[in-house]
């Protein structure tokens, strides 16, 4: 017998016309993150199959995890033999070390002119393992473990209860976002679920050296790095800050500092995305949680762009934030200790109702084209695969 | 020089040698530190880390860096102790360790702690229904090596662990790899808490690690600052840690292969002592063949060790660390004194030649056969 894996496909069955785009792009997504393991990908509407070695097969299963777009990821079990003595035993030598006690048959014929029909195999193969293992029994109703043998042309196939994928769209199948990365413990999480909705992702992240470190940038990498095991790759933006930061801390009142500061990033993130072909900005705000993430400090910020802002967070809590952040890994990350340049120069008392007309008034005193277009003029792009080069080779 | 005791220790090969030279020299920031020179290290200490728990399919972050395995014995026996000594103050440690598991044992026992020692089999297994009955509601911790330093039995973590946790699920199971790592293959999964060392695998001395499950939780020993690790404070010996996760790589290619070339110098030298009377194998069927232990019943071990000395042959008698006193393991095994105290330990590595073999086994007949008349 030979082994395979089976995926069964997310949301996208509730696809219709375009179900077969949404298909092949979770092939491709595949593709692309085995693209070092020899393999072969076959595909209808309903699943896919992935051939590989048999040794590969645990990497394999464990790299899928990770994709969007799989409902279920199972090893399955594929023979040319056909006659239901084989069936019988096959199944006996497949379940006889899997502890269950109770389990269901469930055959489907898609060669229907396999002589012995569907429930008929059912009841033999059912009541064959009653009569060789002990203490256990059917349940067709809530049985603990499922028996299912698929008979096709010239081959039988035989699987069992799956591991869970991640569900979500392919990546890509939407389209492209940019993410506005911080250091934090939001914007990664953030930019985890806008992937799961099957948009790829680039990352933009503002830094103010020398008042944030090169540790801080390590971080945000590192962060991307995380995300990009979702993205099969991400291409992070770095944009250097410092001269805005240091003009708005001279020029504007200081309870707007943070509201002015983040005006000019959405401009930066708004024309970084337009130049990229990103629909979207996303971010990790949610409501409430600090001074520039009031309503009213949303509105006075966002109304410097009109390219869509996807704020996936907006009505999380921070507790249910870190849940995600813990299961993604990210939230190790997060919590290293750097300063990022939104947590340098913060007033005592930031504005928590801006006022638009004020904001306006203020950025009078600063020339907000000629420092939103020098810092993307000069900005830095860093592509990002999930599996980071061994830098150290020669060393370790 | 012909050096057949790789067992006690192992000279550090060239490669990783090369690199702590090359990482004392250029990685001179402190891996706590926040200037770039401290990034360069952390960075460098994240990848060794790295490494190391990729090659064992763990969590970088249960992995703590010790001296070697003794500390990382103390830290994993001493410390599950402390964490668990209001629910329990019962261990449970096998007769075939290595000598500084029963110190630390003594230690634990002066200040209250009850220790058992479960009985092992003929072969050196250890005997399982005997394990399951002295397993109790207060046992916090069993503790058995995977491989034995002496006799070199290798025991199925797996099955021991399901025994464990069967009698008593909250029961901690540490088990010291220090002479598995790097000869057969291992699986921390086995086991809640594991114990190494790098000099074993020829990586400096000074240097190892205790493999700590994201699970559990022990006290520390040493108390201090830096973000590294809560059970190891300080600053990292960035050299050492970067030979170590270098020796564990060089030393995980072709474990199989390595092994079954071993065990054929190991036949050879079993059945040239098999014509000798006076000469017990102290080999059992889940004997590693890296370690091959004999007792010379009709000469003092150390005699026969220093006449080896004179042609430059190096073995070992029982374990470097408890010499002089008889040994535990084959006494253990079987149970007969005199053999006991007539040991001595021939350990083989993979870079011992054929030619090594034969000029040793050549000198051991010359001389035995004079000093036996």
């Amino acid at each position: 017998m030979k082994k395979i894996i089976i995926l069964k496909y997310g949301e996208l069955t509730t696809k219709k016309d375009n179900i077969n785009y949404f298909i092949k792009t979770l092939k491709k997504n595949i593709s692309e993150v085995l693209e070092n393991i020899e393999h072969e990908i076959y595909y209808d509407f309903g699943r896919m199959f992935i051939y590989v070695a048999e040794k590969d097969i645990d990497e394999v299963v464990n790299i899928l995890q990770n994709i969007f777009g799989i409902f279920e990821i199972i090893i399955g079990f594929k023979d040319e033999n056909t006659n239901i003595e084989s069936i019988k035993s096959n199944v006996l030598n497949l379940v006889c070390d899997k502890e269950f006690k109770t389990f269901k048959v469930i055959t489907k014929r898609s060669d229907k002119s396999y002589p012995t029909n569907s429930m008929e195999i059912n009841n033999i193969v059912g009541e064959y393992l009653l009569t060789n293992i002990s203490n256990i029994a059917v349940d067709v109703h809530k049985p603990e473990f499922l028996i299912n043998i698929e008979i096709r042309k010239n081959e039988i196939l035989y699987y069992f209860n799956g591991i869970k994928g991640l569900g979500g769209y392919p990546v890509g199948t939407l389209g492209k976002g940019l993410l506005m990365l911080s250091g934090g413990i939001d914007s990664p999480v953030a930019g985890y679920m806008t992937i799961k909705r099957g948009v790829k992702i680039e990352a933009i992240y503002f830094e103010s050296p020398p008042h944030t470190s090169e540790l801080a940038k390590d971080k945000v990498i590192k962060l991307a790095r995380v995300l990009a095991k979702y993205n099969s790759n991400i291409k992070l933006h770095i944009i250097n800050f410092t001269e805005i930061q240091e003009t708005i801390l001279k020029n504007i009142e200081h309870e707007y500092l943070i509201t002015i500061m983040r005006r000019m990033m959405y401009r930066i993130s708004a024309i970084i995305a337009h130049n990229n072909k990103c629909n979207i900005l996303i971010n990790g705000e949610s409501i409430g949680q600090v001074a520039s993430q009031t309503l009213t400090s949303m509105r006075a910020i966002n109304e410097v762009i009109k390219m869509p802002v996807i704020r996936p967070l907006a009505c999380f809590d921070k507790l249910e934030i870190i849940s995600i952040a813990k299961k993604i890994n990210t939230y190790e990350i997060s919590t290293l200790p750097y300063e990022d340049c939104c947590t340098i120069f913060v007033p005592l008392h930031p504005v928590i109702n801006p006022d638009i007309a004020k904001c306006n008034l203020y950025e009078k005193n600063i020339d907000v084209d000629k420092l939103v277009h020098k810092a993307i003029k000069n900005h830095e792009v860093i592509d990002i695969k999930a599996k980071e080069d061994n830098k150290f080779i020669d060393i370790l | 020089m012909i050096y057949l005791d790789y067992s006690a220790t192992t000279p550090v090969s060239y490669e990783v040698l090369d690199t702590v030279s090359k990482v004392s020299k250029e990685f001179v920031g402190n891996a706590n530190s926040l200037h770039a020179l401290g990034l360069k290290s952390a960075n460098l200490l994240e990848s060794a880390t790295k490494q190391i728990a990729d090659i064992f399919s763990i969590n970088p972050n249960e992995i703590v860096y010790t001296s070697g395995a003794t500390e990382a014995n103390n830290m994993a026996i001493i410390g599950v102790a402390m964490a668990n000594h209001r629910k329990g103050k019962h261990i449970i440690v096998s007769k075939l360790e290595h000598p500084s598991v029963y110190v630390i044992c003594d230690y634990l026992k002066s200040i209250g702690f009850e220790i058992s020692y479960v009985n092992n089999d003929e072969n050196g297994l250890i005997d399982f229904d005997d394990l399951k009955n002295k397993i109790r509601e207060d046992t916090i911790l069993v503790s058995i090596c995977m491989v034995n330093s002496e006799v070199g039995v290798r025991q199925p973590l797996k099955i021991i662990r399901q025994i464990i946790k069967k009698e008593n699920i909250a029961t901690i199971f540490h088990s010291d790899m220090t002479q598995a790592i790097g000869k057969v293959p291992v699986n921390f999964h086995d086991v809640d808490l594991a114990s190494m060392s790098a000099h074993k695998i020829f990586g400096p001395k000074g240097i190892g690690f205790l493999y700590k499950s994201s699970m559990i939780k022990i006290t520390p020993l040493i108390y201090g600052s830096g973000k590294s690790n809560e059970l190891k404070p300080g600053t990292p010996p960035l050299p050492l840690i970067a030979a170590l996760s270098k020796a564990i790589r060089l030393a995980n290619n072709d474990l199989e292969k390595r092994e079954r070339f071993v065990n054929l110098l190991n036949e050879k030298i079993v059945k040239f002592l098999e014509q000798y009377p006076n000469i017990k194998i102290n080999k059992t069927k889940y004997s590693i063949p890296q370690i091959l232990n004999i007792s010379i019943m009709n000469i003092m071990p150390e005699t026969f060790l220093h006449i080896l000395d004179k042609y430059e042959i190096y073995v070992g008698t029982n374990t470097a660390c408890s010499s002089g006193n008889i040994s535990n393991s084959v006494m253990a095994i079987y149970n007969d004194s005199k053999r006991a105290k007539h040991t001595i330990r021939i350990s083989l590595s993979y870079v011992t030649t054929t030619d090594e073999i034969n000029k040793f086994l050549e000198v051991f007949k010359e001389e035995y056969e004079k000093i036996s008349l």
